[in-house]
Formats: structure tokens, C-alpha cells, sequence
């Protein structure tokens, strides 16, 4: 099992409008029309701006309830989870399993990690094909 | 017009015991650790790895608290740009609160460090190539 990329940066934020027009208006980059938007079902919206061969994804929180949320009222806003790809989501969760990590099932080609497991990162690993 | 980030340069992962937190995720992730450094003036420890174009960066303190719990946490990214000099004049413009720019530990690169306005994510900017093999 090899994670092959940094698949993106998840930043937690107060307003993600004001923060995408940060980054697009003063740092010049350019948000990815074609993903994000309100997730319900996770208690947050966010969205993604493409930074050479990763994301940015900025996620707001709309419940109170979620990690998400958490981090928000633990530490405002701030840099939140980082996301690898893996060749084989299957394969990369039974190998650190295997290796006493705890993991989470994988559901549509994500997982993730306990930050028990990771000396308290929020990891997500990631298959893209 | 921006400050001409082509990617992110690194990512940094800061905790009480760097060696620890690489080879956690070295032999979890398969990881390869490239290279361990003590950064000059401050003594921390550092690793480094790289995945294609982004390098993650292990960060802890010089010294170890034997049997303490290691934690760590994900930090900031430092963000490749074509004209460090241009970026920081762009973003003081702005009002940005920019350290000027310095040579950084990577060889001939010169780093700056934005310090408030990047929605609560510590970042900074870096240039390779900017400083001439002679005087790096």
C-alpha cells in the first residue's frame, strides 16, 4: 500500500463565500464550478479550488453537530484534514488494519483514518480510479 | 491578479516528536522519509517526504519528552510561486502582513511567510531558483 499524492487540503472555515473570494480575488485562484455545494446528510457545503496537481477545499459548517463542526468551535477556522490518494481504497484499508490502525469502511472511494491512529491528523485516503 | 502559486510546495505536520509522526506514516502509508534535517537557528528536527510534487513536511522540537503522548497536528502549506518578490508586494498591497522574503532551507529557494488573512491556515510562499548557486 502506497499513498501516490496529496489529493487535497480540507481548511475549515466561518463563511466559505468570503473565503473563496480570498483566495480567488487576492491569491488568484480559481474555484472549481463543477464540485461542491451543500451536503445535508454531513453537516456541511464546501468547495474546491484546484492548486497545480491538489485542491484546496474549503468546508463550512451548517450544523452544530459533526467534526466538522467541532473543529469550528474548537479552533475557528483553520487547516482541518489532509486527504491522500491510494491506488486501491480496499486494499489500503485492509493493509492498516492489519497494521492496527483504525480505519472506517470505505464508501465511494473514501476513507478514513482515526486520528488515533495518526497522532491526531484527520486523515482520508482516497482512490480517484 | 494573484500572487502566482503554481502548487503547493509543501505541507507542514507539527508535533511534539517528528521522527515518530514520519515513521507512523511510513510504514502506514507507504511513505518514503527523503530526508531528516535539524533546522539551523531553532534546532527542530525535521523529515521530509515527498508525493509527486508536494513535499510533507515532519516538524517537531530539538529535544523529546521521554514517555510523553505524541501528538501531532496538520499545520500549514507553503505555496510555489514564480516572483516571490511580486507575491509579497501583491499581498502588502492588499494589507497583508508579509515577513520579508529569506532564504529558505531548501537550497537557492527564498521563502516569506503570510501571517493573518489566510482564513486561520498558516501559509507562506516560496521561490526556487531565487537566489544564485554562488550566494545559496
Amino acid at each position: 500500500m502506497k499513498a501516490t499524492r496529496i489529493d487535497h487540503v480540507g481548511i475549515v472555515v466561518k463563511d466559505i463565500d468570503a473565503a473563496l473570494a480570498t483566495y480567488a480575488g487576492n491569491f488568484g485562484f480559481t474555484a472549481d464550478s463543477k464540485r461542491g455545494g451543500e451536503l445535508p446528510a454531513l453537516g456541511i457545503k464546501n468547495a474546491f479550488m484546484p492548486v497545480g496537481e491538489s485542491d484546496l477545499e474549503f468546508i463550512q459548517p451548517t450544523s452544530s453537530e459533526g467534526p466538522v463542526a467541532q473543529f469550528a468551535a474548537e479552533r475557528g477556522e483553520g487547516t482541518f484534514m489532509l486527504s491522500l490518494e491510494v491506488e486501491d481504497i480496499d486494499a489500503a484499508v485492509e493493509h492498516l488494519r492489519a497494521a492496527g490502525a483504525r480505519v472506517g469502511n470505505a464508501s465511494n472511494g473514501v476513507a478514513f483514518v482515526s486520528m488515533k491512529s495518526t497522532h491526531g491528523v484527520n486523515l482520508q485516503l482516497v482512490q480517484r480510479q | 491578479m494573484g500572487i502566482g502559486a503554481t502548487h503547493i510546495d509543501h505541507i507542514v505536520i507539527s508535533s511534539n516528536d517528528s521522527g515518530t509522526v514520519a515513521q507512523t506514516f511510513a510504514d502506514n502509508l507507504g511513505i518514503e522519509i527523503k530526508r531528516k534535517m535539524i533546522r539551523p537557528g531553532t534546532s527542530a528536527q525535521l523529515a521530509f517526504a515527498k508525493l509527486q510534487e508536494v513535499v510533507l513536511e515532519f516538524a517537531g522540537p530539538p529535544q523529546v519528552t521521554p514517555g510523553e503522548e505524541v501528538k501531532a497536528k496538520l499545520w500549514g502549506m507553503v505555496l510555489a510561486v514564480e516572483d516571490i518578490d511580486a507575491a509579497v508586494a501583491h499581498l502588502r498591497e492588499l494589507g497583508y502582513p508579509v515577513s520579508d522574503p529569506r532564504p529558505a532551507v531548501q537550497p537557492g529557494a527564498r521563502i516569506a511567510s503570510v501571517k493573518d488573512g489566510t482564513s486561520g491556515v498558516p501559509f507562506a510562499v516560496i521561490q526556487y531558483n531565487a537566489i544564485p548557486a554562488e550566494a545559496s
